[in-house]
């Protein structure tokens, strides 16, 4: 990408005015997305993002600059400009770069080429066929197959010279059922930090069909009441309630200025003593996994919450000045486009000893939330909300009727402690975040849990 | 390399490669962004970037591929690529480039005395409004950032059949977000204006003086039992629901099935007191544009006139489809996307009360200002909403306590029919603009 020579120039007009260090990420990636729609391929797109971010530190004030104009002699001149935001003299700096050694934990056996279109087009149409088939009210289908390949070089004053290249698939299917005037969609959105090989090992039918089965059954739904109820939330995906009702407000961008509920919290009991929670960005080829994170640092596993003792937060490199503590490899970011933040990669709750029918058969009237959306959160507040997407009532322990998706709402310490079963299923779903350093590839996991009482955005009538 | 020569260097070996129509979509944009904290300044960003996206017709097929690289040995990479993406395509409509329309609006929304704006004036703005704010009132714990920036961005498309875009436009803006407390409770909030033209128009004081009372209002908020309630969706709000469900009056949406005004074209859809206008030649605002993303001239359209739905949104592909004219509303969502159809500056025409008579004539209902989550609790196809937010309970006409941890849901194709009122406050902040909205009932789920 760079030559060590031009990146220690790059270095040094970047401290000539005080800063005490400098960094620059460099990133060289192709994006490749098909999408069909009804069966017909109808969007074919694939391009190149190549570009630069420096960044220089004086304390924990920081300077941010970046260009997609690679030219030595304007790189240069780039790094002088944001060195005259600082106010100070250089020191002349003579770099050794060390290259991070690491072993490359996430194998990946078909990298993405313009080649494997005609593949890729065979396997989004087995997931129209299969959406089609899935049931009766399906009238629409889209599917889309997105991958990506990055790959960066990080280095910084320190003498830091990290490379590495990350790859990523997902496939999006989406069916639509339309009932008389009613209309409604069901998804599904497997990815991996791997190659094509994700979507060979994968059962794409059984996954298209899970898409058509939520829509054909929620088109049919009536509305899910309004109050407070105890929830059932279904394992992988479920884990969006641990990821927006703590795990932002872990980051030290928010902990590190005491902008977040669990800022000066570490060792107390935040959370039912039945909750431990990771955030491992080691877990092999997983879509929130790094070999390094884009500050340089090797992942690593970090217990965040241990039965319900607050035991760390995620801390990128500002966060470590600030709050004098070692960073965890949690510096990440979309693009060159953004300095680094603290961000979860792979968050969970650690599985527990109940099943999924002593949950059911210990609630007698409440909901059974088995796939779940989006959400966001407020660290300062700790209230978040999320999305259902497919629900059912719980009757006297046991499932009844489905009911419309629906927006739950809580406050983090709360529904921490108002966690009271955990299961032993631990699985795992993937999103996408997004918050301060861009829009990033996360899984979010736990096992099937119950929180005893939470509001539900339904509609008045139960 | 400038665009100018990457643009003939592309398209005279793009001809040799065997591509028969090209075209370019360039976009590029500078900024420079201060963020105060503490009275010192906390990051200081200076970002420059450029995109294209190459379209071309090979083989009977128009093929995309884009790049950030404007370099020499890009141009074999974006013939390449297109190429292979126009050989996958199967759809049988295939769109044509456009060589031009016979006049454009000419729009002025570039301003160099924006642009010409001192780092340290923004430095200065940043650390004036922290400062304000903190003199306002000693409930608030903390200015979590207060920032201060300008920006510009460049747009070019042109192709080989003469067409030839080209539209710079600029601004300046001002935001502060601040928490505030009281015993346990910690609250949040904030404000922010911009300029098209000038960055000492800014009000700071305003600015400042917004965030502290939009801030310290919250204090002492609780939920509401759930129940119906009339509601009033102030414009900040109602501007963002608006947009999260703007995609329904795309034709395209609406021809792929993602949309339920299919075939309500010509029909009552929304209360007569409801008419949605997208209107790109209005000036000093951000959504002004004067073509598509296609280049063709952009035009004012009334989707909704007095409730009856009147055209939906189309661009050239759309349009020949449903054997109608486009309406100017090719879109692209930045340089990578493939061409869609989107508003430029949509808005719905408002009332002629102020949001304080919409009050004061509410007897008892919330006041909504704040709506979260609107990228996971929507559903556009469907039109149901279940959302997180803030607001106030109002009482015998005035606003009595702060509300939170509660929800509101429902339909927005229903909502269209239920506009009791809509306010004369229209803050054209972003390119989908509403007036604050009374609803006779929504659904809200508390304690």
């Amino acid at each position: 990408m760079l030559q060590p020579a031009l990146v220690e120039k790059i270095l040094n007009a970047a401290l000539e005015s005080g800063g005490d260090f400098a960094e620059i990420f460099v990133e060289d990636r192709t994006d490749r997305d098909l999408g069909m729609l009804g069966g017909v391929v109808e969007r074919a797109l694939s391009g190149r993002d190549y570009g630069i971010g420096i960044r220089i530190l004086q304390g924990v004030f920081s300077v941010y600059a970046y260009t997609s104009d690679l030219r030595e002699e304007y790189l240069i001149e780039t790094a002088r400009k944001a060195a005259r935001a600082l106010k100070g003299s250089s020191g002349d700096l003579v770099l050794n770069f060390n290259q991070v050694q690491f072993e490359d934990r996430h194998p990946i056996l078909q990298r993405p080429s313009a080649s494997q279109n005609s593949r890729k087009i065979e396997l989004m149409r087995q997931a129209h066929e299969a959406l089609k088939a899935s049931h009766p009210l399906i009238e629409q289908t889209s599917v889309g197959i997105l991958n990506w390949e990055q790959k960066v070089l990080i280095a910084n004053s320190d003498g830091l010279w990290a490379e590495d290249t990350r790859t990523y698939t997902r496939m999006r299917m989406s069916a639509i059922a339309v009932d008389g005037t009613q209309r409604q969609s069901g998804l599904r959105v497997p990815g991996a930090y791997a190659g094509l090989e994700l979507l060979e090992q994968m059962d794409i039918a059984a996954e298209a069909r899970e898409a058509g089965r939520i829509a054909g059954t929620m088109v049919k739904a009536g509305y899910a009441p309004s109050g407070q109820f105890p929830v059932v939330i279904e394992n992988g995906f479920g884990g969006v309630l641990f990821h927006e009702a703590c795990g932002h407000g872990l980051e030290s961008t928010a902990v590190g200025i005491g902008a977040s509920v669990f800022a000066g919290k570490l060792g107390q009991q935040v959370a039912s003593p039945l909750v431990t929670a990771i955030d491992d960005g080691t877990i092999p080829n997983a879509w929130g996994s790094l070999n390094i994170d884009d500050e340089g640092m090797p992942t690593q596993r970090n217990v965040l919450i241990e039965n319900g003792i607050l035991k760390g937060y995620l801390i990128d490199k500002v966060g470590s000045r600030r709050m004098n503590m070692p960073p965890t490899g949690s510096g990440r970011r979309q693009s060159y486009k953004f300095a680094p933040a603290s961000r979860m990669n792979n968050t969970f709750i650690a599985e527990g000893s109940s099943t999924r029918e002593e949950m059911i058969a210990n609630t007698e009237y409440g909901i059974y939330a088995k796939s779940m959306g989006g959400g966001s959160v407020n660290t300062a507040t700790s209230d978040f909300n999320f999305a259902i997407n497919e629900a059912y009532m719980i009757r006297n322990g046991q499932i009844a009727e489905p009911v419309k998706g629906a927006t739950l709402i809580g406050k983090g310490l709360e529904a921490l402690q108002h966690i009271d079963m955990v299961g032993n299923n631990l699985d795992h779903g993937q999103g996408m975040c997004g918050s301060i350093s861009g829009s990033l590839p996360v899984n979010c996991g736990q096992p099937t849990l119950r929180v005893s009482k939470m509001t539900i955005g339904g509609r008045k009538g139960e | 390399m400038n665009i100018t020569q990457f643009q003939e260097t592309l398209f005279r070996q793009g001809e040799q490669y065997g591509y028969t129509d090209m075209e370019i979509y360039y976009s590029g944009s500078r900024a420079i962004s201060v963020v105060v904290r503490q009275s010192e300044v906390d990051t200081y960003r200076i970002t420059e970037t450029n995109g294209l996206s190459f379209r071309g017709m090979i083989g009977g097929k128009l093929g995309y591929a884009f790049t950030e690289k404007i370099a020499e040995d890009s141009i074999a990479f974006l013939l390449e690529e297109a190429e292979g993406n126009a050989a996958v395509l199967e759809m049988e409509d295939d769109d044509e480039l456009f060589a031009g329309s016979e006049k454009y609006p000419q729009l002025d929304t570039y301003s160099a005395l924006l642009m010409q704006t001192d780092p340290d004036t923004l430095i200065e703005a940043a650390k004036t409004v922290e400062r304000i704010v903190l003199e306002q009132d000693e409930r608030i714990a903390m200015v979590r950032q207060s920032a201060a920036s300008v920006r510009e961005h460049e747009l070019l498309i042109a192709n080989t059949r003469g067409l030839h875009c080209h539209q710079q436009d600029s601004v300046g803006s001002v935001s502060v977000y601040l928490l505030a407390g009281e015993e346990q409770e910690t609250v949040t909030g904030g404000w922010f204006d911009y300029s098209l033209t000038d960055f000492s128009l800014i009000r700071l004081e305003e600015i400042a003086a917004r965030a502290v009372a939009e801030t310290v209002s919250k204090l002492g908020a609780a939920p509401v039992p759930s129940d119906n309630y009339p509601i009033i969706l102030r414009e900040d709000a109602a501007s963002n629901l608006l947009q999260t469900h703007a995609s329904i009056f795309s034709a395209e949406n609406v021809e792929k099935g993602f949309s339920s005004l299919v075939g309500k074209l010509g029909q009552r859809i929304a209360g007569s007191n409801i008419t949605l206008i997208d209107d790109p030649l209005m000036t000093g605002v951000p959504g002004t544009s004067g073509f598509d993303a296609e280049g063709v001239a952009a035009q004012r359209n009334e989707l909704i006139h007095e409730g009856a739905l009147m055209t939906f949104l189309h661009n050239r592909k759309t349009a020949a489809k449903a054997g109608v004219e486009t309406t100017g509303n090719a879109a692209k969502g930045g340089y990578k996307g493939k061409i869609g159809v989107s508003y430029h500056n949509l808005y719905l025409a408002p009332g002629t009360r102020s949001l304080d008579e919409l009050v004061a004539s509410t007897e008892r209902g919330i006041l909504i200002t704040e709506l979260q989550g609107l990228h996971a609790g929507t559903n556009p196809t469907s039109g149901n909403f279940s959302l997180a937010c803030l607001g106030y309970l109002i009482e015998n006409g005035n606003i009595s306590r702060p509300v939170n941890q509660i929800t509101v849901s429902g339909n927005f194709y229903d909502l269209l029919g239920e506009v009791e009122e809509l306010g004369n406050d229209l803050r054209f902040i972003g390119s989908c603009t509403s007036p604050s909205l009374k609803i006779a009932s929504l659904s809200i789920s508390g304690s």
